[in-house]
């Protein structure tokens, strides 16, 4: 049995690994010279910064990323971070850092409620685990529970830098999918060798099972005979498959098939590829002699303007920037009525990280932002359309096609997982 | 080198630039550094760079 996968991205690229493994003949084509699409290191100034994603698995060594990556027997050490912590002004009621801060740890975030609110948060844990609540998104649940600002705050850090929305911007149900997982799974760890470390240990894996990747080759069309997907065409060259697995998304997906989709029986699945939303994002790249955060957890910034979160990915791997430095990288939401004023944001964001690390030296290595057709994920948390398209053989995988509840990387892993059990089984 | 509006930001044409000649906020643009080699059409990743002729 032959498949091919378009994009060496992760979710390609875990496909292809699992595939080969499971006794499929694989080629992978890649347009980039390079693999890893988003999930990898880019070499600047002597610093790994990484191409998308973060240098960090969003559940650690236990969660469905790593799990899958032990299955298809990739050898990448995941290290579990230490606890993520959120950052508060010294003075509850200030609004912002100026004044003074202190960091808490994340499940202490209900310490900063009144008594009464602390009370309906433990009554809710219980009733919410029966009864989950649906049909509104976060913030809007929230406020229908609660009068407190602080927990808006928090939720609109959280969802910002986990999955580069606002409270708004996500429903009540993938939130809770998340807890779930969180309990589920455990906390955030980073990979050795960053990015590039998980990349490369599926590329062995992908070798060592005999499939192939190609680089600068770029698919132009996947065929389809008698209604199902049966190869691609790269230049004009033919290549026949049993099954085609795109990490492209499910729009770019459908563009390279679009006269087998111009059908009427395929214009329902037409017209949800136009409600997916990709989510924006920013992340600024910070050089440092000194640590700036000091520990390898998650540091959450809920009273910054724009920066959600940080992390500083060299307490970990020291080797992900040149010796004595440190790499500490912040990610900001970028509403979608912003991405036209990413300069502004851009500001706000460098302004953030003044008052964040006041006293602190440091450079600002590189900026790099993320929308569109390069987004920080192609389909909103929570609107993902399934691995599935309406041609048999044809799946979709990568940060287009998640799972439910799954935060970033891990959902990409859910998605590839979900797709193969369909496939073999 | 012509710098389109697919460009995103995500800064991937600056870390295969071998002259350093490529400054990224919001957008990528070229500095007086760039000699035109073209390695950076290459690497991005929505086809928003085009050599200038």
């Amino acid at each position: 049995m032959k498949a091919i996968v378009i994009g060496a991205g992760l979710g390609g690229l875990l496909s292809a690994a699992r595939l080969s493994q499971a006794g499929y003949q694989v080629d992978v084509f890649e347009r980039l010279p390079i693999t890893g699409g988003r999930f990898t290191n880019l070499n600047y100034k002597g610093f790994q910064v990484s191409s998308g994603a973060f240098h960090i698995l969003p559940h650690g060594p236990s969660g469905p990323l790593a799990q899958l990556l032990n299955e298809v027997q990739a050898d990448v050490k995941i290290v579990r971070s230490s606890q993520t912590v959120v950052r508060v002004p010294l003075k509850q009621g200030d609004p912002d850092y100026g004044k003074g801060f202190k960091d808490i740890s994340f499940t202490d975030f209900a310490t900063l409620l009144s008594y009464k609110e602390r009370l309906k948060i433990a009554l809710l844990i219980v009733s919410t685990r029966k009864n989950r609540p649906s049909g509104s998104t976060l913030q809007a649940w929230l406020r229908t529970q609660f009068k407190d600002e602080w927990l808006v705050k928090f939720a609109d850090s959280f969802c910002g830098w986990a999955l580069s929305l606002r409270s708004d911007e996500v429903s009540v149900e993938e939130v809770f999918e998340i807890i779930e997982n969180m309990y589920r799974f455990g906390g955030p760890g980073v990979p050795m060798g960053g990015c590039k470390g998980v990349i490369d240990s599926l590329e062995r894996v992908i070798a060592v099972n005999g499939g192939k990747i190609y680089t600068k080759t770029e698919v132009s069309k996947i065929l389809v005979e008698n209604g199902r997907a049966s190869g691609v065409i790269v230049g004009d060259k033919t290549h026949e498959a049993n099954l085609i697995i795109s990490n492209l998304g499910h729009a770019a997906t459908a563009s390279l098939c679009s006269e087998v989709l111009s059908g009427d029986r395929y214009s329902g699945y037409l017209r949800m590829l136009e409600t997916l939303k990709p989510s924006a994002g920013i992340k600024i790249c910070l050089a440092a002699d000194e640590p700036l955060v000091g520990n390898s957890g998650v540091l959450l910034t809920p009273y910054a303007k724009r920066v959600n979160g940080i992390d500083e990915v060299t307490q970990v791997d020291p080797k992900l920037a040149p010796p004595g430095k440190h790499l500490t990288m912040s990610h900001q939401h970028v509403a979608p009525e912003n991405v036209k004023n990413l300069d502004s944001e851009i500001e706000l964001g460098l302004k953030d990280l003044k008052e964040i690390f006041p006293g602190k030296k440091y450079e600002v290595l590189l900026i790099q932002s993320y929308h569109d057709d390069w987004p920080v994920n192609r389909a909103a948390s929570g609107t993902d359309p399934g691995n599935e398209t309406p041609i048999p053989e044809l799946y979709v995988v990568g940060d287009g096609a998640k799972g439910k509840g799954g935060i970033e990387v891990e959902g990409v892993a859910l998605g590839v997982a979900a797709t193969m059990k369909k496939i073999l089984g | 080198m012509k710098i389109n509006d697919n460009c995103v930001g995500c800064g991937q044409c600056a870390s295969f630039c071998n002259k350093e000649a490529i400054d990224v906020k919001g957008k990528a643009r070229t500095t007086a550094a760039c000699v035109e080699c073209g390695i950076c059409v290459l690497y991005c990743p929505v086809k928003a760079i085009e050599v200038s002729l």
